[in-house]
């Protein structure tokens, strides 16, 4: 198991050819390093001391080479390093994010997602830095040293042992003052703990500071903390700067010595003076490995501990093993077990206590009771979700609690509480029960993925189906090459307007020429169109200067510019401190990311007059109005003098552009297709005024209609799979993600169903239409346990369990149960009738 | 704001949303940087005299302040046999934005209504920024059942057998 690993089994697993490949780099390296001092020698003894230009030449070259090859290959000693050592760090991730992922539910109940993620992102980069230098630095640096060494020796003995016989001292001293350093970190990262609770508890008790004026007591409790982490930091950076002043000290004796003997042997001639400039080159040059190897021994200290704790945090052994080495996964029939179940947490309370049931391949299994009786955990303990503790559960007489993650998931279909919908379309979505039993296996043993007009057939047993629909009308196509499409689109068009435009004229605001559109952008409505040219769209309109120059002929760009800034200070006012949010941006023309750009202009104009406003600051702000849509961004309100004078300024407009630029844009006509809006608005030729779903519903129905009748359902249904779903599914209703769970269930076609008040965010009719299904399409071919919260759907199911705290008090057949008068009968009919 | 510079321009639907919220009991006691959030997050709707606001038995995750109009409560399981009436400035729903309930009753316009909604997505968004205020308003909520019965109790509750047999709300 990952966690069990210590730090050197990355090294030993590390690509051990480029490990080799680095140490050869390493000794030629070495090698490149000292023969520099050899020709410093020469240079100095033979070549300027005989005056001999030639040898000079010679050994300058050699000199020259020699730096060059060093430093080429320390250049390549740090490509490997970052190399072995990067690709460390992706395995660290990748092994331990997946061992993560098996780790129980339990373990997730106490970890923060917060922990995970800076575990994965942060905490483990130093440990795989670390194996990247783990071989080479020490390598390198020793080598270095030694071979500096070896030649100071080669040079003189006596002289190498004096200034070296100094770091045997340095090496004794030094990790003493480094483990007095830690434990004072060790205190600062406790004390800077502490300071930032007291900073939290004061700002939340903020209103009780005030109120009592109490500054003074606030400040001198913060006071001692701030005394205690000054005094604790001094003494931390002290032993820091000591150690580094004490191997400083330490270096720059050895030249002392070097010249007090070295120069007293050269005066007696005994010691010449090529080789004390090299010995002193070389002294010099001992300096770098000698930081390096220090540098590294902190790196390595940091890097042990903040591995050790890492693997510490994420040391649980995963409750069942992935998938079987030594078969093929089990194909089970679904009948159902359960003897003597319980499942005690920690601290002995029992949630469940000596369950007994048993169902046959294709029985239906009701669970009902109290909220807390334990109707939900034993399905999950069903389910492998929780480890029961006693007792056992067996399908098709094998161990729940033997089998592997993969032979559940081949036989098992799971309908949580709260269902997660991962961020991506609807058709990965509904893919993503099957796409889990692909594997590496031959593609022939494969299971197959659900087709389009199967993911189209669930999607209605459902009830989806107007969801995805709309999600398909309300996609904007892109470019012409739809053209087919679009024009279906537009004989709808005319259908539409014919036989619902009367009725739903309610509902939506039609493109109309004579008429201010409401639910359409000042942008749009000034242009009546939509543009050809990239220059012309809404995101380049504000620079554009043609457009520019013709606000100005329609008087309309101070009046815009105003509007723009009401709604920048508007918005900023009600949402300017908010960190963004999706939700909060939805009837906002500004966008998450343009927020700080708005807050920036608004603080920059203050109360200054329009006039005064720079250039780049004018087209920010007309950016804004022209995005104004007056029925859906409701901080502002549009003057009746502005919508009159953008009406006249669009038969201007209209008139200019047709003159100075013909095909810039295509105008709102019946006959014509307008790619800058949705399906939807197409076939409406205008926007829809509300969301709400009774309008929503009229305008669907209508809808549905034209698009059978031009044979289009499936195929904007098949757009509307594609709907991104966003993270979290956030863009999906609770009803949706609950309908979209239970549809990629319904694709896995499991043997066994488990479903945990699966239907409880959904409306009357869709709870009943899947109630429905279960009777009829899955009764006999899925054994299903479903926890059912209402109990107006249970008459149904072969079989009801009543539950209450951790036990069935009685199982059988509905009638049966209500016949007998018992606790289901108290439950149905409410404990008050029974008495 | 700059609004305050030109003082004919009338005001925009997020301001009368904000005057409004500010008059509610559910949110008068709440800090103004939320209740703009909130008053900018509110939706207007239109319902047409006959139509349904919400149903009954349905999950309905909104809260209604009626602006304009009547809304009288159903119940279609008794034969559409009306209850209360609903008329201007009242406010009904507030549990809906805490929780999933499945409407007890149907309502139904009884002339042209133009409701201001919140919905329970949006509101729990505001939640997450200024978790606070939830207190607040569940001590609303609780304060306004309190009451609710009291009332009950002093103006029904020696007249309708029944009733006094039921009673106990505020004690949950």
């Amino acid at each position: 198991m990952i966690t069990k690993r210590p730090l050197i089994y990355w090294v030993k697993t590390s690509s051990m050819k480029l490990q080799l490949f680095l140490l050869i780099i390493i000794a030629v390296n070495i090698a490149a390093r000292v023969f520099p001092l050899q020709m410093q020698r020469k240079i100095v003894n033979e070549a300027i001391g005989l005056k001999k230009i030639n040898l000079l030449l010679l050994y300058c070259g050699l000199y020259l080479a020699a730096v060059l090859v060093a430093s080429g290959l320390k250049f390549a000693i740090t490509a490997i390093q970052t190399y072995l050592g990067q690709e460390t760090l992706s395995r660290i991730r990748k092994e331990l994010y997946a061992h993560i992922l098996t780790l129980p539910i339990g373990f997730f109940r106490k970890a923060s997602s917060g922990m995970v993620v800076s575990s994965l992102v942060t905490e483990v980069v130093s440990a795989g830095e670390l194996v990247g230098q783990a071989i080479a630095v020490p390598v390198n640096n020793i080598l270095t040293l030694l071979a500096f060494a070896g030649y100071m020796f080669y040079l003189n003995p006596l002289l190498a042992a004096i200034s070296i016989g100094i770091y045997p001292i340095v090496i004794f001293v030094v990790p003493k003052l480094q483990k007095r350093s830690n434990i004072a970190n060790k205190m600062r990262v406790d004390v800077t703990r502490d300071l930032s609770s007291k900073i939290g508890e004061t700002i939340t008790g903020i209103h009780e500071v005030h109120g009592n004026a109490s500054y003074r007591i606030e400040n001198g409790k913060y006071g001692e903390f701030v005394d205690r982490l000054f005094r604790i930091r001094i003494v931390w950076n002290l032993y820091k700067q000591g150690i580094k002043a004490l191997n400083n000290l330490f270096q720059n004796l050895g030249p002392f010595t070097l010249f007090i003997v070295g120069g007293y042997l050269a005066i007696q001639g005994r010691f010449d003076l090529g080789a004390l400039v090299a010995f002193l080159s070389a002294y010099e040059k001992l300096y770098d490995p000698w930081k390096e190897l220090m540098d590294f021994y902190q790196v390595y200290q940091d890097a042990t501990t903040g591995y050790g704790r890492l693997m510490e945090y994420f040391d649980v052994t995963p409750e069942h093993a992935i998938e079987p080495t030594d078969r093929e996964p089990y194909q089970l029939e679904g009948s159902i077990h359960v003897q003597d179940l319980s499942f005690a947490v920690a601290g002995g309370v029992q949630l469940l206590k000596q369950v007994n049931l048993d169902l046959k391949p294709g029985e239906q299994l009701a669970l009902v009771g109290f909220s807390g009786s334990g109707k939900s955990t034993l399905a999950q303990c069903i389910s492998q979700l929780y480890s029961y503790t006693g007792g056992s559960v067996l399908i098709d007489g094998k161990e729940v609690s033997q089998m592997t993650k993969k032979d559940l998931s081949h036989n098992m279909g799971i309908v949580a509480q709260s269902p997660y919908i991962f961020d991506g379309t609807i058709k990965e979505n509904l893919r993503y029960s099957c796409e889990a039993l692909l594997d590496d296996r031959d593609a022939d043993k494969q299971p197959r993925l659900p087709s389009l007009d199967e993911m189209i057939e669930v999607i209605q047993q459902v009830g989806l189906f107007i969801d995805v629909l709309r999600f398909g009308l309300n996609t904007v196509l892109a470019g012409d090459q739809q053209d087919e499409l679009a024009i279906k689109i537009i004989r709808m068009r005319e259908n539409f307007k014919d036989r619902f435009g009367e009725k739903l004229a309610d509902y939506v605001e039609f493109f109309d020429e004579t008429r201010y559109l409401n639910f359409s952008s000042v942008a749009a409505n000034l242009t009546f169109g939509s543009p050809n040219l990239k220059e012309f769209t809404p995101e380049h309109l504000a620079e554009n200067e043609y457009f520019l120059h013709f606000l100005d002929e329609a008087q309309l760009k101070r009046p815009l510019m105003n509007l723009g800034r009401e709604l920048a200070a508007q918005f900023l006012d009600i949402l300017g401190d908010l960190p963004p949010d999706e939700v909060f941006f939805k009837e906002s023309p500004i966008s998450p990311d343009e927020l700080d750009d708005y807050r920036a202009v608004i603080e920059r104009i203050g109360h200054s007059r329009l006039h005064e406003f720079s250039e780049q600051d004018q087209r920010l702000l007309l950016r804004l109005a022209l995005r104004f849509i007056p029925g859906v961004h409701k901080m502002a309100t549009l003057p009746e003098v502005l919508r009159d004078l953008i009406l006249e300024g669009r038969f201007l407009f209209i008139d200019k552009i047709q003159k100075d630029r013909p095909g810039a844009f295509t105008f709102y006509r019946m006959s014509d297709y307008i790619y800058s809006q949705t399906i939807l608005d197409n076939i409406l030729f205008g926007k829809t005024t509300s969301d709400h779903p009774n309008a929503q519903d009229r305008i669907n129905q209508s809808i549905i209609h034209l698009l059978i009748e031009e044979d289009l359902l499936e195929r904007i249904v098949e757009i509307g799979m594609d709907f991104r779903v966003g993270t979290k599914g956030d863009r999906l209703s609770g009803g949706q993600r609950q309908k979209l769970a239970i549809a990629r269930v319904f694709l896995k076609d499991p043997p066994i169903l488990i479903m945990d008040e699966a239907t409880s965010a959904l409306d009357n009719a869709s709870q009943k239409r899947i109630q429905t299904l279960l009777e009829t399409k899955w009764k006999g071919r899925s054994t299903l346990i479903s926890v059912v919260h209402r109990l107006d759907t249970i008459k149904g199911y072969d079989k009801v369990a009543v539950m209450k705290a951790g036990k069935i008090l009685e199982m059988g057949p509905y009638q049966e149960l209500i016949d007998r008068k018992g606790v289901l009968y108290e439950l149905v009919h409410g404990a008050k009738a029974a008495a | 704001m700059s609004s305050s510079m030109e003082p004919k321009q009338p005001l925009s639907e997020y301001q009368e949303n904000l005057e409004i919220l500010l008059q509610l009991p559910l949110f008068a006691g709440l800090p103004i940087e939320p209740l703009k959030v909130l008053a900018y997050l509110c939706k207007r709707e239109t319902f047409k005299p006959g139509e349904m606001v919400f149903h009954e038995h349905e999950v309905d995750a909104n809260a209604y302040y009626i602006i304009e109009g009547q809304g009288v409560l159903l119940s279609q399981t008794d034969g559409e046999v009306g209850y209360t009436e609903y008329g201007e400035r009242e406010f009904i729903g507030s549990m809906s934005l805490f929780c999933d309930v499945k409407r007890l009753f149907t309502l139904k316009a009884t002339t042209k209504m133009v409701c201001l909604t919140l919905s329970r997505e949006k509101f729990q968004k505001v939640l997450e920024r200024f978790p606070d205020i939830s207190i607040k308003m569940v001590e609303a909520i609780l304060t306004g059942i309190h009451a609710w019965e009291e009332r009950l109790l002093r103006e029904h509750g020696h007249a309708c057998e029944g009733c006094r047999k039921r009673i106990g709300v505020s004690l949950v």
